[in-house]
C-alpha cells in the first residue's frame, strides 16, 4: 500500500502490485479508515492521552542506512546487557548429573519406573517400563549461595555465586534440531530468525571492523539443527551469524592468496561494488546492498579478525586459565576467542559444544564415560570466561548463558525394551536447567523447581520464550516492540503465544 | 378413601376379600417388626464409641449414605401421591402408597442397620450421631405405623394423616443431622450469603460455636483457627473420629485413639504434623478426601510444634514469613514518547550528531527514549587520543557511561574525564593512565563500576576511590594493587581482582 511509484526498473513491480490490487482492497481500507477516523476522534475525546499513546505504540524504527546495516542503534530502554555470550550445549546435558541435587530419585535407583510418568508420553529411545536411574555422581552444597551442584564441574563450582541457575526449564520440542532450532530462533521450524540475529538487527554493532554476531564451534559435529541455528531467516542476511573458526584462518579464505596484495585487493572490492550498485540501481534488491556490506566487512575483517582471533597474544597464564592450547579446535580456545571478541564489541557470540546427547548407546554418549569428557571440555573453560570476564569488569554488561535444548529423563534408557551396555538417560522436554549469569541477572539463585524424581515441573516454569523475553529484556527491549514485518506480520522472537519476561531472576 | 388391603379390578370390587388381605398385613407386619427390635436394642445398648473397627462391620457400612436416600425419596413420595391423590383426577395414584411404603419401610430398616454398622466402626461419637441414629430408628418405626394403619379403616385415617406427617419432619430432622454428620455442622448455611443470613438471623455457626483461644497467644491466633476452618468438622465436639478432639488446647493434647498427635519440640515425632504433609493419596492423610492445607497453614504449626506447642507462647513469638511468593512481579516496559524525547535531547543534539559523524559509532544514546550518552572509545582503540577526548567535554555532563579501554588516552585526560560527573560506569582498561588522574576524579559522585584493569594504578589511589560516594565495583586486576593487601576500610568488598 505504501508502495511508491518510482521511475525506472521497480515501476514495473509497482504495475504489477497495481494491478493485483481489487475493488475489494479498496473497500476494506475504506472501512478500516473510517473506523479509524471514528475512534480516533472519539478516543481523544474520551481519553486526553490517547494521542500520545497511539504513537508510543508506533513500530519502534530499526531502518539505517544501507551501506552500514550493522550500525548501532540505541536500545528501547536503558539495558543492562550490550552483549551476550551463549554457550549452548548441543545434545542437551544431564541437568541430574550437574545441576539437580535428587536424592529421592537417588532412594528409588533401579526400580520400575510408575506407570504415571509414561502415561501419555513420547519419548526418542524409551520403551516398555524403563528403571529409574539415581545420579551417577555425587551432590554437595557450594559458595556462599549454597547451591546444589555435582563433582563434576569443579571449576564451575567456583563461580556459583555468580551463577542464576534457572531448574524449570520447559520446551515442546524432544528431538535435537527442532528443540535447537526453538532455542535458538523461538520456532521450531525452519526459515526463523536466530536470536543473534535479531539481538543484531535491533542493536546493531558498534565494531564496524568485525561480524555482530558470530559463532564458534567445537566438539567435533555441527549440531543438529544446522546452520539454520543462527541464520537469519526472514531478516536481511546481513544479520545472520558468521561461522569463525578458532585455529587457522578465523574465516576461510579470508587471507589474500598469494601474490595478491591489500590494494590489488581493494582495488578488485572496488570494481565488484561499482558493478553491484549498477545492479542494485537496476533491480533494487536490498540483498545487493548487504552483499556490497559484507564484502567492504571482509576486507576490513582481513586485518581486525585475524588479530581478535589469534590466542597466541594471549599470555601463558590465561592459557593456563582457559585450558587452551593454540592451534587446536577445542572449546576452551573458542572460550578465549569469546572473551577476546566481547572486549572488541561483538555484540553476540555463539558458542556450540557437541556431544552431551547421553542416552548410553555407546562409551562416547555414556554417562559414566563420554559425559565425564564433555563435563572436562567445558568445565574449566567456562569458569575461567566468567572469572575472566568479571575481573576484566565485562561481566557486569555480558550476559553469558549456558544450556542445551532440553533435559533428560529421570529414567535409565531401555533402547528397544533392552538393558543397555552404557547408563544414559533419554531426552525429556518437560524439565531442564539453563542457567544464566552476568549484567542484569540476580546472582547466585535458582529458580523454578522439579518434583522429587526431577521429572517435571512443580513450580515456576519458564517457557523457552519467556527466557527469550527476559534475555531482551535485559538488552534493553520489550519482546512485542523487536519486530520485523514478514508475511504481513509483526514478527518477533517469542512468536505468537504469550510470553513473560521471568522478573524474578533480575537483579 | 377407596377399600384398602386389596387391588381394585375394573369393575370396582376387590379381588381379594379384605378380611383375607388384613390378616397378611398383619402378619407381614409382625415380621418387619423383628428387624426393628433388633435394631432398636443395638442403638440402646452399643452406641457408637469412637473406635474404629476394620472388618465386614465398616465394610457394610459404608453403604449407608448409598441406601439411606431410598426411604427418604420413598416416603416423601408416599405424602405425594396421598395428597396429589386426593383429587379425583389422580386417584389411581393412590393404589401404589401401599407397594411404596413397603419398600420405604424395607429401605428405611436396612438403612438404619447399616448406619448403626457405620456409626459403630467407623470412629464416631458424640450428640450428633446419637441424634442421627435415634432419628432412622423412629423413621423405621413411623414407616412401619404408616404401612400398618394405612390399610386399616376409615376411622384410622386421621391418626394415619399425623403418622405421615410426623414422618415427614422426621425424616428431614435426621436427614439434616446426617448431612452435620459428614458434610459440617452447618453445611447448609455455611454459604448462605451475608444478606441474607442476616435477614434470617443466623449466625456464622462455625465461628460462634468453635471454642475461642486467647487471641494473643500463639495457638489462639495462629492455630486454633487453622483446626476450625479446616478439622473440626471431623474432630471437633459433634463428631470425634478416632477419638480425636481438635476443638480445644486440652483435647489437642491428650490426643485419640492412638494416644498423642501432637509431641512438644519433635517436629518429626508429632502424628499429626506426619499426616498433614503426607501426599493427598496416601491412606493417613488428613485432612481426609479434602484439599491439603495451605504452605503457609502447615509452616505455622510445623514452627509452633517445634517451639514447644505451649498454649501460652505469645502470638508474636514466632515470625511467620509466608512461604508463598507474592504473585509473581512483572516487569513494566517503559514507553518512548518521541516528541519528550526530543526536547530532552534538544540542547545536546547537533554537538552529538556533529561528533557521531567525526566518530563513528562511538557515542550513542544510552536508549531511545533517552538523553544520556555512552560513550565506547574502545573500538577505536590507539587510534583514540586525549586530542579526541577533548571533542567530547561540550556534552560530557551527559555521559553516563565511557569506555576508554584500550585507548592512547594519558593523563592529559583527567580534565575530560572529570567533567563526566553524571557517570555511572568508567573504564579505562589497558590504558596509560595513572594514579595522577585517579586523584583528580572526586567529581565523579555517581559513579558506580571504575575498571582500571591492567594500568598502571597503584595502591596511593585508593583512599580517593574509597571516598567514591556511590563505588560499588573497582576492577583493579593485573595493576600496581595487589590481591591479598590491606585496602581502605570503604573499599573492602568493592575491589575485584
Amino acid at each position: 500500500m505504501d508502495l511508491e511509484i518510482r521511475s525506472g526498473p521497480l515501476s514495473e513491480v509497482a504495475l504489477a502490485y497495481l494491478q493485483a490490487r481489487t475493488r475489494r482492497h479498496f473497500l476494506r481500507s475504506l472501512s478500516g479508515g473510517l473506523g479509524t477516523l471514528f475512534l480516533g476522534g472519539l478516543a481523544s475525546k474520551l481519553v486526553p492521552s490517547a494521542k500520545a499513546a497511539g504513537a508510543e505504540t508506533a513500530a519502534l524504527d530499526f531502518s539505517r542506512d544501507a551501506r552500514s546495516p550493522l550500525s548501532p542503534l540505541p536500545p528501547q530502554f536503558p539495558a543492562k546487557v550490550r552483549r551476550v555470550i551463549y554457550l549452548h550445549m548441543a545434545g542437551a546435558p544431564s541437568q541430574l548429573e550437574l545441576f539437580e541435587h535428587k536424592p529421592e530419585l537417588k532412594r528409588f535407583d533401579g526400580e520400575d519406573c510408575p506407570e504415571s510418568f509414561l502415561a501419555g508420553k513420547r519419548f526418542a529411545f524409551i520403551s516398555g517400563v524403563p528403571k529409574l536411574l539415581g545420579s551417577q555422581y555425587p551432590f554437595h552444597q557450594a559458595g556462599q549461595s549454597g547451591q546444589w551442584i555435582s563433582d563434576r564441574l569443579p571449576h564451575i563450582e567456583k563461580q556459583v555465586d555468580d551463577i542464576c541457575f534457572i531448574k524449570s526449564m520447559r520446551t515442546d520440542q524432544f528431538n535435537h534440531a527442532p528443540a535447537q532450532l526453538l532455542v535458538q530462533t523461538g520456532n521450531p521450524r525452519l526459515g526463523y530468525a536466530s536470536f543473534g540475529s535479531w539481538v543484531v538487527y535491533g542493536l546493531g554493532t558498534e565494531n564496524q571492523n568485525l561480524p555482530g554476531f558470530i559463532v564458534l564451534l567445537s566438539g567435533g559435529k555441527t549440531p543438529d539443527g544446522g546452520k539454520q541455528l543462527w541464520s537469519s531467516g526472514f531478516l536481511p542476511s546481513v544479520y545472520q551469524g558468521v561461522q569463525c573458526r578458532s585455529h587457522g584462518e578465523p574465516v576461510l579464505y579470508l587471507d589474500n592468496p598469494a601474490g595478491v596484495s591489500r590494494p590489488l585487493r581493494r582495488s578488485m572490492l572496488d570494481t565488484i561494488d561499482d558493478l553491484n550498485q549498477q545492479t542494485y540501481a537496476a533491480f533494487g534488491n536490498p540483498e545487493t546492498v548487504t552483499r556490497i556490506a559484507q564484502y567492504e566487512m571482509a576486507f576490513r575483517m582481513q586485518m581486525d579478525a585475524t588479530d581478535a582471533m589469534d590466542i597466541r597474544k594471549e599470555p601463558d597464564s590465561v592459557h593456563t586459565q582457559y585450558g587452551s592450547k593454540p592451534g587446536e579446535a577445542s572449546f576452551a580456545n573458542n572460550c578465549l576467542v569469546a572473551r577476546r571478541l566481547a572486549e572488541r564489541g561483538v555484540r553476540f557470540l555463539q558458542l556450540y559444544h557437541w556431544g552431551w546427547d547421553s542416552h548410553g548407546a555407546d562409551a562416547k554418549e555414556a554417562l559414566n564415560l563420554g559425559f565425564n569428557d564433555r563435563c572436562r571440555e567445558v568445565d574449566q573453560p567456562t569458569a575461567a570466561l566468567l572469572a575472566d570476564l568479571k575481573s576484566r569488569g565485562l561481566l557486569e554488561d555480558t550476559l553469558v548463558v549456558w544450556g542445551g535444548e532440553f533435559g533428560r529423563t529421570p529414567m535409565r534408557e531401555n533402547r528397544g525394551g533392552q538393558v543397555m551396555k552404557y547408563v544414559g538417560r533419554d531426552h525429556n522436554p518437560g524439565a531442564f536447567t539453563i542457567w544464566l549469569a552476568g549484567g542484569g541477572v540476580r546472582p547466585g539463585i535458582s529458580y523454578g523447581q522439579t518434583d522429587d524424581m526431577g521429572y517435571e515441573i512443580v513450580k515456576d516454569p519458564v517457557e523457552i520464550r519467556d527466557l527469550h523475553a527476559t534475555m531482551l529484556y535485559l538488552l534493553g527491549f520489550d519482546h512485542h516492540r523487536l519486530n520485523y514485518r514478514f508475511q504481513g506480520l509483526e514478527q518477533k522472537l517469542t512468536s505468537v503465544k504469550a510470553a513473560r519476561v521471568v522478573a524474578e531472576i533480575l537483579a | 378413601m377407596n377399600p384398602p388391603g386389596g387391588i381394585v379390578d375394573e369393575d370396582g370390587k376387590s379381588s381379594t376379600t379384605p378380611n383375607h388381605g388384613v390378616l397378611v398385613q398383619f402378619r407381614f407386619g409382625l415380621v418387619m417388626l423383628a428387624p426393628i427390635l433388633v435394631i432398636t436394642t443395638l442403638v440402646a445398648l452399643l452406641p457408637p464409641d469412637g473406635n474404629e473397627r476394620a472388618g465386614w462391620l465398616q465394610f457394610i457400612g459404608h453403604f449407608h449414605p448409598l441406601l439411606v436416600h431410598f426411604p427418604i425419596a420413598l416416603f416423601l413420595l408416599v405424602t405425594i401421591l396421598e395428597i396429589v391423590g386426593r383429587s379425583g383426577h389422580f386417584a389411581y395414584l393412590r393404589l401404589s402408597v401401599n407397594f411404596v411404603l413397603v419398600l420405604a419401610t424395607l429401605g428405611a430398616i436396612s438403612a438404619a442397620l447399616l448406619g448403626w454398622c457405620l456409626g459403630r466402626s467407623g470412629g464416631y461419637s458424640g450428640t450428633l450421631v446419637t441424634q442421627h441414629m435415634w432419628g432412622g430408628v423412629a423413621v423405621s418405626i413411623i414407616c412401619w405405623v404408616c404401612w400398618l394403619i394405612h390399610s386399616r379403616p376409615h376411622e384410622l385415617s386421621a391418626a394415619y394423616a399425623i403418622a405421615l406427617a410426623l414422618g415427614v419432619g422426621l425424616v428431614a430432622w435426621t436427614g439434616y443431622r446426617g448431612g452435620q454428620l459428614s458434610l459440617g455442622a452447618n453445611h447448609l448455611t455455611e454459604h448462605m450469603p451475608n444478606g441474607l443470613r442476616n435477614l434470617l438471623g443466623v449466625e456464622n455457626d462455625r465461628v460462634a460455636s468453635a471454642p475461642r483461644a486467647d487471641p494473643n497467644t500463639f495457638y489462639g491466633a495462629q492455630i486454633q483457627p487453622i483446626f476450625t476452618a479446616r478439622c473440626i468438622n471431623c474432630h471437633g465436639a459433634d463428631k470425634h473420629k478416632a477419638n480425636l478432639r481438635l476443638d480445644s488446647y486440652r483435647a489437642l493434647m491428650r490426643g485419640g485413639k492412638n494416644g498423642p498427635v501432637i509431641r512438644s519440640g519433635n517436629v518429626q515425632a508429632s502424628d499429626l504434623f506426619r499426616r498433614i504433609t503426607l501426599p493427598v493419596s496416601h491412606d493417613d492423610f488428613m485432612p481426609k478426601g479434602k484439599q491439603p492445607l495451605s504452605a503457609d497453614q502447615v509452616k505455622a504449626l510445623e514452627l509452633w510444634i517445634a517451639a514447644g506447642a505451649s498454649s501460652s507462647l505469645a502470638a508474636n513469638a514466632i515470625k511467620i514469613t509466608p512461604s508463598v511468593p507474592p504473585a509473581p512481579a512483572e516487569v513494566k516496559f517503559e514507553e518512548v514518547d518521541t516528541a519528550a524525547v526530543a526536547r530532552l535531547r534538544s540542547a545536546i543534539a547537533p554537538t552529538v550528531t556533529q561528533l557521531q559523524k567525526q566518530f563513528r559509532n562511538v557515542l550513542d544514546y544510552d536508549s531511545r527514549g533517552s538523553a544520556d550518552l555512552r560513550l565506547n572509545a574502545s573500538i577505536l582503540g590507539s587510534n583514540f587520543g586525549d586530542r579526541d577526548l577533548e571533542a567530547f567535554v561540550p556534552i560530557a555532563e551527559h555521559i553516563v557511561a565511557a569506555d576508554l579501554s584500550r585507548t592512547a588516552i594519558t593523563d592529559h585526560s583527567a580534565a575530560a574525564i572529570a567533567a563526566m560527573k553524571r557517570l555511572r560506569v568508567l573504564r579505562v582498561m589497558d590504558t596509560r593512565l595513572t594514579d595522577a588522574t585517579l586523584l583528580r576524579l572526586d567529581t565523579l559522585s555517581q559513579l558506580e563500576s571504575l575498571d582500571v584493569y591492567g594500568t598502571h594504578i597503584t595502591a596511593a589511589a585508593l583512599p580517593r576511590i574509597a571516598k567514591l560516594p556511590k563505588l560499588s565495583h573497582f576492577y583493579a586486576g593485573q595493576t600496581g594493587i595487589l590481591p591479598g593487601r590491606p585496602v581502605p576500610e570503604g573499599l573492602a568488598k568493592k575491589v575485584i581482582f
